[in-house]
């Protein structure tokens, strides 16, 4: 029923097969029809098509050719969703493979920085900044607040840490840097991260940071009017074989006489 | 701007390249570090002109143990014609 009043809207207008298009193009050859009527018999050759593909479910009637052209039209776009999806792991690797527009940034080594030449109109003001934990007791802070730097030369910053407790304790520092453009550039030869650092007690040591910026630097676009840097650390502290006292324990109870202690008025006043 | 995209560049976190450096605990290499800190803060921070006092830090440290000895044209010091 429905194929009927599909066709129905389009047969007066159609030929009765299907093949008149080809018909009407073996005859003539495509140059010389006329382009409006070739339109209109376009598309009402795909309106039937379309008719078509809503009988395909019914299994009788279905043109073959057709489901098939569905099936590639959806395969294809299976296809793009994929390629979207792939696009960003190849993209990587693509970039890591041939150092396109130098986006990798493993492995620094020595040969760069003894062939790099130093950029005398950029001045960059690398800034420092620490930071502990409330529960970290050390106290850690930088010796300068600021060093100019011009990029492609090596600086020295340092750090001072205190442990004022009675008791050594191990810390272990991360660092960050901001505006993360920048932090692209921002090479660093040898600091004080990423490991363990005992402190006696009483002890205060210099912590040195040894940099440099990429030459690089003067060549980004993004970065023609940045010349800030913020280095930030944080120190953490670091525990090995931590044993907390158990609350189950039948030795850890609060002290017996702070308890009486704490009892005391109140059985006063029960008296009165 | 921390958006990260297909196309942003994912700043991680990187190990320095010569490691870590070993603590000071005895402070062998403090009077170095405090002519840096002078020259720096009487030079107005600038990391130019007070290279060769680091460089000077960087000899004690190698000279005590606590760095590994490097050539200089390694760590940024080569000579140049400037």
């Amino acid at each position: 029923v429905g194929m009927m009043s599909c066709l129905g809207r389009f047969s007066p207008l159609l030929p009765s097969t299907s093949s008149s298009l080809g018909r009407l193009l073996g005859k003539r050859g495509l140059n010389t029809v006329p382009r409006s009527t070739l339109r209109l018999r376009l598309v009402r050759e795909t309106d039937r098509v379309q008719c078509r593909f809503f009988n395909l479910s019914s299994g009788k009637g279905g043109n073959r050719e057709t489901r098939d052209t569905l099936y590639y039209v959806l395969s294809i776009g299976v296809i793009a969703i994929g390629v979207t999806f792939a696009a960003i792991p190849a993209y990587r690797i693509f970039c890591e493979q041939t150092s396109f527009g130098g986006l990798t940034q493993v492995a620094k080594d020595f040969e760069k920085i003894a062939n790099m030449e130093k950029v005398k109109d950029r001045l960059i003001r690398v800034q420092f900044n620490s930071d502990v934990p409330s529960s970290m007791r050390w106290e850690f802070r930088p010796q300068q607040h600021e060093i100019y730097v011009h990029p492609g030369e090596t600086a020295l910053a340092f750090y001072t840490a205190k442990n004022p407790t009675d008791k050594p304790i191990v810390g272990i520092s991360s660092y960050n840097l901001t505006p993360f453009q920048a932090a692209y550039y921002f090479n660093k030869i040898q600091c004080f991260c990423f490991e363990e650092q005992i402190l006696n007690p009483g002890e205060q040591v210099d912590l040195p940071v040894f940099f440099y910026i990429d030459p690089d630097y003067a060549n980004d676009p993004s970065l023609e009017y940045l010349d800030n840097i913020l280095l930030s650390y944080t120190f953490f502290e670091a525990k090995n074989n931590l044993v907390l006292p158990s609350p189950f324990d039948p030795k850890n109870r609060p002290n017996e006489k702070a308890l009486e202690k704490m009892k005391e008025p109140i059985k006063k006043e029960g008296k009165k | 701007m921390t958006q990260t995209g297909p196309f942003q560049r994912v700043n991680t976190v990187s190990a320095p390249l010569k490691g870590s450096f070993p603590l000071d605990h005895e402070g062998a290499c403090k009077y170095e570090m405090l002519k840096y800190m002078c020259c720096l803060h009487e030079k107005n921070q600038q990391n130019t002109e007070c290279r060769e006092l680091a460089k000077q830090y960087f000899s004690c440290r190698m000279e005590k143990g606590l760095m590994e000895k490097d050539e200089w044209h390694k760590l940024g010091y080569g000579d140049k014609k400037e």
